[in-house]
């Protein structure tokens, strides 16, 4: 058998992982990342650029956002790759009354965390976004939302790590873990054991599987995204956009289902953005379909019609492209971060759902703490894998 | 040193795609997502054999063992208004627009 040191192994190649694989490598820590197909393949390689605080829930989910969003500013530098971050503040265009109220608790709600955000009327809105349709009733705006190329974000992190020391090996399939008297002691994998001290389950929609191999139980499930590219435009939409039944349907979807149920079966919701290059990138959905990243007609139809609403020009722009990507969902929206009390050295890194991308820094930062001093932040004590458990035996 | 353009919709060079190829990209996808080339207008049909075939040089196999990359709908640039109206998936299945 093929035996290979290290201590510590990061199970997956996603934004996660390899923020993980580059955080670990400041404090001295050169960890081997095992990736079963590429880097950037999965979940991270099939989302939108919106580095979102407005969009979070007031509380432990905002304040983990907040953290993350300012270490984006000086990460560029830091791992000395144009992550393509801007700073371009975001809006929640909101269509109706009943989301108007929505919305207005939400913002105070934010407010009350420190987020800069306000309710602004229509005619503000459209001096910013004059492509939004003027049947809109009002719109949030906060200056702290951002964007980034997840896809820059990643291959900056590994690039980063990897000059640091750490190993990144891609096409390695993890298919066991080594565990004695409680302890995780190695991975199995389809070329060798590695011995391993610590192993961290980075591996998104697939951490499930990883969790069995160690006895345990991980409710996270993918849940589908999918997403309409553009042909480049001159400047259309500034920053970021959404709909309030975007922010509905990731908190209340039984709204949304008495406003259109078609929409509410798919978690039909606008999130859209325009790249450097101006594309427009429109989103999105959220549906449970297994492990099926495919696009669906009826998903690009209904996104479409909600999106041609509140940004009428879109009508006679080109659709060049469809995409799907599977996020790690789980039952309360929070990812799961920090070790288990089943098995000793097993760390959990794993079910960011739509929010990987903006909580890959403050993750990262987190669990190589973690690993690297044993301190385990009070943000991580509200993560744990344990809460299901405790929720589980409750109930 | 080639600063060929393969890619013309994005614009990326035969030196980057070689670099990202030596970096590890060993699909079309994951070419494309380090470097942008087949991102553009006609979504890699001009690009994709050029870039299969890169790779399948440095590997030492045939362009036709590469892995395609995912082709996604609607495969030519569509009119957002012209999907917007609702049709169904037995519609689509048998490809009545």
């Amino acid at each position: 058998m093929n035996r290979q040191s290290a201590e510590v192994v990061i199970i997956g190649g996603g934004a996660i992982g390899t923020a993980i694989a580059y955080y670990l490598t400041t404090w001295g820590i050169k960890p081997t990342l095992l990736e079963r197909s590429d880097i950037c393949s999965g979940t991270s390689g099939a989302c939108d650029k919106a580095i979102s605080l407005q969009s979070k829930t007031p509380g432990l989910h905002l304040e983990l956002a907040m953290t993350s969003a300012a270490m984006f500013s000086s990460l560029g530098r830091e791992l000395q790759c144009d992550i393509e971050y801007y700073r371009n503040g975001g809006m929640i265009a909101i269509e109706n009354e009943s989301q108007l109220s929505i919305m207005e608790a939400f913002v105070q709600r934010q407010k009350s965390y420190g987020l800069p955000v306000d309710i602004v009327t229509n005619e503000e809105a459209r001096r910013q976004q004059p492509a939004l349709s003027p049947k809109l009733i009002a719109a949030t705006y906060s200056p702290a939302d951002g964007e980034v190329s997840p896809l820059k974000l990643t291959f900056g992190f590994a690039k980063a790590a990897k000059q640091q020391g750490a190993i990144l090996r891609t096409g390695v399939m993890v298919t066991g873990l080594v565990i004695n008297h409680g302890r995780v002691e190695g991975v199995l994998t389809n070329q060798g054991t590695i011995p391993a001290g610590v192993v961290i389950n980075a591996a998104g929609i697939f951490a499930p599987a990883i969790g069995r191999m160690a006895g345990l139980d991980i409710p996270i499930r993918p849940r589908r995204g999918q997403i309409i590219v553009t042909e480049a435009v001159p400047p259309l939409i500034r920053g970021a956009l959404w709909s309030a039944r975007y922010i509905v349907a990731k908190h209340n979807p039984d709204m949304i289902r008495q406003e259109d149920p078609e929409a509410a079966k798919i978690g039909v919701g606008l999130s859209a953005g325009q790249t450097k290059e101006g594309t427009l990138l429109i989103g999105g959905s959220r549906e449970f379909a297994g492990y099926q990243a495919v696009t669906t007609p009826e998903a690009i139809g209904a996104i479409l019609r909600h999106a041609a609403n509140i940004i009428p020009p879109l009508r006679t722009i080109h659709v060049i492209r469809t995409f799907a990507g599977l996020r790690p969902y789980t039952p309360d929206g929070m990812p799961i971060i920090g070790p288990v009390e089943e098995v000793g050295g097993f760390i959990m890194a794993a079910g960011h759902e739509g929010d990987g991308i903006a909580l890959a820094p403050v993750t990262g930062k987190l669990v190589a703490q973690y690993v690297a001093s044993g301190i385990m932040e009070k943000e991580i004590k509200g993560l744990l894998l344990s809460r299901f458990q405790k929720a589980a035996i409750e109930s | 040193m080639s600063d060929v353009i393969i890619c013309r919709c994005e614009e990326v060079t035969e030196d980057e795609l070689r670099a990202a190829i030596q970096e590890g990209a060993c699909t079309i996808t994951g070419v494309k997502r380090r470097t942008g080339a087949g991102m553009g207008l006609c979504q890699g049909r001009t690009c994709r054999r050029l870039i299969a075939s890169m790779i399948a040089e440095q590997q030492g196999i045939s362009a036709a063992q590469v892995m395609s990359d995912t082709i996604r709908p609607p495969v030519r640039p569509v009119r957002v208004e012209d999907l917007l109206c609702e049709y169904t998936r037995e519609e689509a299945e048998t490809g009545r627009d």
